[in-house]
């Protein structure tokens, strides 16, 4: 489920967590889960980061129609 | 033929000018002469060089750019119209500037100090960029080494975006109508952000940049814009009027995403705080754990202590008991001699009887406790006999 979050999602929850960590107050059991979830929360970033790729589209112009053929040597 | 009323004719004069569109937003070279001010504020005067005049009348002082005074010499811009009361042909001036300064310059402070009045760079306006974009639109030319530049950028900085590209020219007569319109086709899409983008150029290859409607359309985008035009030194309106103004494209693309490498510096310093934080709460619980065994320490008996007393007590209590068995057996030694001494069969032994009346068993021991007829019972050393009174 968490694999589905965007690396702002997971960044953010991940933030959030060191910060409850550092407030303190929980169990043992507790704090123990929040490690081990922030953990998974930062490897899910890093891989996110690693394994993306940049995509591209490109909107129709009536300025010009000419230079759209020309995109494709642009990349 | 007809004849006609003069308000009739001022009408058509003035609804002539005004249909002018040269003269409708025209710049005029001159010098200012016969310059006087109404209670109202306005300003009237005269714009005349050697072989003519024109009457002036400038409403606000705001676009004044130079020391209003006579026999300065300025370019003034505004529109040509007729004051039908007076038939008098006006400029109507909204803008003064120095004389010697060139067309664009003029045109471009023009714009600004009419956009600015309009509140399209407000500073409350500005909107921030969002940190994590996923939607970038770019607005620049498909052709240019900018989109190469941009998107090498982006993707070596952040490549979980996706770019999409509203192509369009930046320079020429169709420049400015073509940016509109990528800015209202990026409307239409779901964007975080744009990047309106041009490279380095004459000022006059940048002049779509200059443009109102160019303006008027990174005002009128849905997503804040970042614009990168030109190099550092060249401000356009749209810099002014776009949310960030980055210096060059490159720097646009920088600023639009955040750095891979920053982020994984993040991500890093935040598993560090999580395990710090962890171990934090770990050794608090175990010092927790420790303090409790503690107390528990400082409350439980101390039992060596207690053994010995307990000993020295069993053996101070043995001793009293051993001390009172003694006086016991002492005293009923004491008491068995007395009790010797008291025992009635002692004295029987002696040889004296002892009377009991028979019906209640009481010892007699005075004469008038019987009467004649009683029986009684008498004890002598070895036994009883039955007896009865006499006299």
């Amino acid at each position: 489920m968490a694999e589905e979050m965007t690396f702002e999602e997971a960044l953010s929850k991940l933030e959030e967590m060191v910060k409850t960590l550092e407030d303190g107050g929980l169990t043992l059991e507790q704090a123990t889960a929040l490690f081990e979830e922030g953990v998974r929360l930062a490897n899910i970033c890093h891989q996110r980061l690693e394994s993306a790729e940049l995509k591209i589209t490109q909107l129709q112009s009536a300025f010009f129609s000419e230079a759209i053929e020309n995109f494709g040597d642009e990349l | 033929m007809i004849i006609y009323n003069v308000s009739q004719v001022t009408r058509y004069l003035k609804n002539t000018l005004e249909g002018d569109t040269a003269l409708a937003d025209i710049w005029i070279r001159g010098d200012i002469s016969n310059l006087s001010r109404s209670q109202a504020g306005h300003f009237y005067f005269t714009l005349k060089d050697a072989y003519g005049q024109l009457h002036c009348v400038l409403f606000r002082q705001k676009g004044v750019g130079i020391p209003l005074e006579n026999g300065v010499a300025t370019i003034a811009h505004g529109y040509i119209s007729l004051y039908e009361a007076r038939g008098e042909l006006q400029l109507y001036v909204d803008l003064l500037q120095p004389e010697g300064m060139g067309i664009f310059q003029l045109e471009w402070e023009r714009l600004k100090a009419q956009l600015e009045e309009e509140g399209l760079f407000e500073p409350s306006r500005k909107r921030p960029l969002p940190t994590f974009p996923q939607r970038i639109g770019v607005v620049t030319s498909p052709t240019g080494a900018v989109l190469h530049d941009i998107i090498n950028i982006v993707q070596r900085r952040y490549p979980l975006v996706e770019l999409i590209i509203a192509p369009t020219p930046v320079q020429g007569d169709s420049a400015a109508d073509g940016i509109a319109e990528a800015f209202r086709n990026l409307n239409e899409e779901n964007i975080d952000l744009v990047i309106l983008a041009r490279g380095g150029g004459s000022w006059e290859e940048l002049w779509a940049f200059n443009q109102e409607k160019v303006a008027r359309a990174i005002y009128a985008s849905h997503a804040p814009v970042v614009s990168g035009v030109g190099h550092e030194t060249d401000l356009t309106i749209a810099d002014l009027v776009a949310d960030v103004r980055a210096p060059t494209p490159s720097a646009a693309a920088e600023l639009a995403v955040p750095d891979r490498l920053q982020l994984e510096k993040h991500l890093h310093l935040c598993l560090e705080a999580l395990a710090s934080a962890a171990e934090a709460q770990l050794s608090f619980k175990k010092n927790q754990c420790q303090g409790v065994i503690d107390q528990l320490r400082s409350l439980a008996p101390p039992t060596p202590l207690y053994r010995q007393r307990l000993t020295q007590l069993k053996e101070k209590t043995i001793l009293c008991l051993k001390e009172l068995f003694r006086d016991k057996r002492q005293r009923l030694h004491n008491l068995s001699l007395t009790m010797n001494t008291l025992n009635p069969q002692a004295t029987l032994n002696r040889g004296y009887a002892i009377v009991q009346r028979s019906s209640t068993q009481e010892v007699v021991s005075r004469a008038a406790q019987v009467h004649p007829g009683d029986s009684i019972d008498v004890w002598v050393r070895d036994g009883s006999f039955l007896g009865q009174v006499t006299t």
